[in-house]
């Protein structure tokens, strides 16, 4: 396997900045590049990456079968996969996106949204271009539905990340906007190598991949936020491009493995809002991964494909929380609702409020260790 | 019906690869055959009336087996002769990387010869997406900024999942997600997205090489399945012309010994869904096929297709 990475320069200032984020050709991420300051003197590329890529297969006659998504393309020389980063190259398949993050940013970690994994704490988050899906409602989709030469693209490999996280004190990086199953080399390097230096890592991921890379990647991480686009498989056809089923063998893969895991559930008016598959989904969850694994609805906002829609009324996401605590959950949090009392956790013992949030600020934590202060009851989780 | 045109070269570099003079001589023959008009320049202003004129070629395979530069060179002369400004001819695809390695010379400047990729600073891709079906994509500022007519110039391919690769395979080029349109053989796919807005209503010539042919193996390069056909498919319809190719390419495949695409389970269904879209013919019975056989002195002769 070539690591060996070419750089045209090192990075002009580590140390000024807060972070910078790269828009795409095609045009600027507010949501994301809110966070610019003082943006420092990175280097841009203008050639891809081509460090070979991990986990597929050489055919017979030619081609290639990749074997890190449930997609499994079968790729002919000089063509891509669905992701649009990683390329048959005579039958050598190649990451395009090594070292090349088109978006760099540091958010607080309830921006992601972790909200029992180091509340208060920052994550230096990055991206490259590609998605092995393709939602409707995709909020970062100028990114993620982009081939890495549509996007402007920072040279960082591994051991820059890690070094900026640090001179940053992030504790921790998260991999996020995009998808960071197609960016897997990259992502699982910088782990690894984050891991040697204490610098936490976590993944924000549709989770869907294949059992293999997954297993070799989860020691190397501390958490991981999956967003568990619907609990039925034909929404996961229609609107995410994508299957069901492997997302649901990953979740339980990772809860066996003992990572620790939060889900995000995006609700989209008409489309996954009922009260059954609310229930169905809470039924799920607490038969596989149990009652105490936290909970996120989030609001929807029309974007992408998905203009014609509504936001999401906060009635029907009252409705999802009420529907997720009456069948057990002890953690379910309302997302995108500023203010909203859901936004806090509480102590499922005492009903005591344990972190008060107020948007990604945390204004109160009543927990001593991993413990509520009032009742000691014990709170799942990494604080 | 849809008129097609299929120029065979038979002059003394049959067999080999041609230059731009050569296809100068095919082209005109041709143009001139499709249209019915002896007069050139009418004939080619029936399809590219003035104005700004793209030529999407297709640099998949870098210099082993893309869009010959000849052929463009051949075609921008034919432009040219007809009124059209050497500035206002611009030869593109989807980055600079593929054209140069296909051994074009950039050129994004106001004199002479265009010639850029879509990643060319100031280019880029539509703000909005363009939808049809299930399709939904940005598209190359080049087709909806930048020029006024398409001239669509593909090679004659055999495409590993979507079986042809040749007009509407070639529009993958012109959008910024191709790699989310192949499942299903790429159907009705490669049908859509010929049916996005400013692809569909600036396309108005397609011109496929099928001198040389990779009639197995493609949209790679593998020369253990390239072979000569010596010709070129010229039409207005887009799914005609591919269905022209189709049927030379199956020639060639049946020629080798090798599985029709059907039975490779790569049946090229995309052409019906495209006839049901209105963007041209796919059926065979709908198409006026004329074939002619052009040698070095111009010298013109009625041929069969096969």
């Amino acid at each position: 396997m070539n690591n060996k990475f070419e750089r045209r320069s090192f990075l002009k200032c580590l140390g000024c900045g807060t972070a910078a984020m790269l828009a795409p050709q095609t045009g600027i991420l507010p949501e994301i590049i809110g966070g610019v300051q003082n943006a420092c003197a990175f280097d841009y590329s203008k050639e891809l990456s081509s460090v070979e890529a991990r986990y597929y297969k050489k055919l017979d006659g030619g081609g290639i079968e990749c074997g890190l998504c449930p997609r499994h393309c079968r790729i002919t020389d000089m063509e891509r996969g669905y992701c649009g980063v990683r390329e048959n190259r005579g039958d050598v398949y190649r990451t395009l996106v090594y070292g090349l993050p088109c978006a760099i940013n540091i958010d607080p970690i309830e921006k992601k949204p972790l909200f029992h994994f180091y509340p208060g704490t920052s994550a230096f988050s990055l991206a490259t271009a590609g998605c092995n899906v393709n939602c409707k409602f995709c909020q970062n989709w100028d990114i993620s539905q982009s081939r890495p030469e549509q996007t402007n693209n920072l040279v960082l490999p591994p051991k820059d990340i890690v070094n900026i996280a640090r001179q940053r004190k992030a504790p921790t990086i998260a991999y996020t906007y995009s998808e960071p199953v197609i960016f897997y080399e990259y992502m699982y390097d910088i782990a690894k190598l984050g891991q040697e230096k204490s610098v936490k890592s976590v993944m924000i991921t549709n989770g869907y991949i294949e059992e293999r890379p997954m297993s070799d990647l989860l020691p190397h991480l501390d958490a991981i936020k999956i967003d568990l686009k619907s609990i039925r498989e034909d929404y996961y056809k229609k609107t995410v491009n994508g299957e069901l089923k492997p997302v649901l063998d990953r979740l339980i893969q990772i809860k066996k493995a003992g990572v620790w895991l939060e889900l995000v559930f995006l609700v989209v008016p008409t489309l996954n809002d009922s009260d059954n598959e609310f229930k169905e989904l809470a039924i799920w969850i607490k038969k596989y991964l149990g009652v105490d694994t936290p909970l996120h609805y989030s609001r929807f906002h029309p974007q992408y494909l998905l203009k014609n829609l509504p936001m999401t009324p906060e009635i029907t996401l009252q409705n999802a929380y009420d529907i997720s605590r009456a069948e057990g959950l002890e953690y379910v949090y309302l997302g995108n609702l500023p203010n909203h009392k859901a936004e806090s956790t509480s102590c499922p013992g005492c009903g005591e409020i344990l972190i008060e949030r107020k948007g990604y600020n945390i204004s109160k934590i009543n927990l001593v260790g991993n413990h509520c202060q009032k009742c000691k009851r014990e709170i799942p989780g990494l604080f | 019906m849809s008129s097609v045109c299929v120029i065979k070269y038979a002059g003394k570099n049959k067999g080999k690869l041609l230059a731009s003079e050569n296809y100068q001589q095919l082209l005109e023959s041709g143009l001139k055959t499709l249209t019915g008009n002896s007069n050139l320049t009418e004939a080619v202003r029936q399809y590219i009336p003035s104005g700004v004129v793209a030529l999407k070629v297709n640099c998949l395979t870098r210099n082993l087996n893309s869009t010959p530069v000849p052929l463009t060179d051949g075609l921008a002369k034919i432009l040219i002769k007809t009124g059209i400004d050497d500035n206002n001819i611009v030869i593109w695809e989807r980055t600079n990387r593929e054209l140069e390695q296909a051994g074009f010379d950039l050129n994004a400047s106001s004199f002479g010869r265009r010639c850029l990729g879509t990643d060319t600073n100031g280019i880029g891709y539509s703000a909005d997406y363009y939808t049809s079906g299930e399709v939904n994509s940005l598209v190359s500022k080049v087709m909806t900024d930048l020029v006024d007519f398409n001239i669509n110039l593909p090679i004659l391919k055999d495409h590993s999942i979507a079986g042809l690769s040749a007009c509407l395979k070639n529009m993958y080029g012109a959008i910024n997600n191709p790699n989310k349109f192949h499942d299903n053989n790429c159907d009705p796919f490669a049908a859509n997205i010929s049916n996005l807005e400013p692809i569909k209503s600036k396309n108005r010539l397609a011109i496929i090489d099928a001198i040389r042919v990779q009639y197995n193996g493609g949209p790679g390069y593998d020369s253990r399945y390239l072979g000569f056909y010596n010709g070129l498919i010229i039409s207005d319809d887009p799914v005609a012309a591919d269905r022209i190719g189709l049927e030379i390419l199956e020639h060639l495949r049946k020629k080798n010994n090798l599985p029709t695409l059907t039975q490779t389970e790569r049946e090229v269904k995309y052409l019906k869904s495209a006839e049901q879209l209105g963007l041209g013919m796919a059926s065979r019975e709908k198409i006026d096929l004329k074939v002619i056989a052009v040698d070095d002195t111009g010298h013109q002769s009625e041929v069969e297709l096969l």
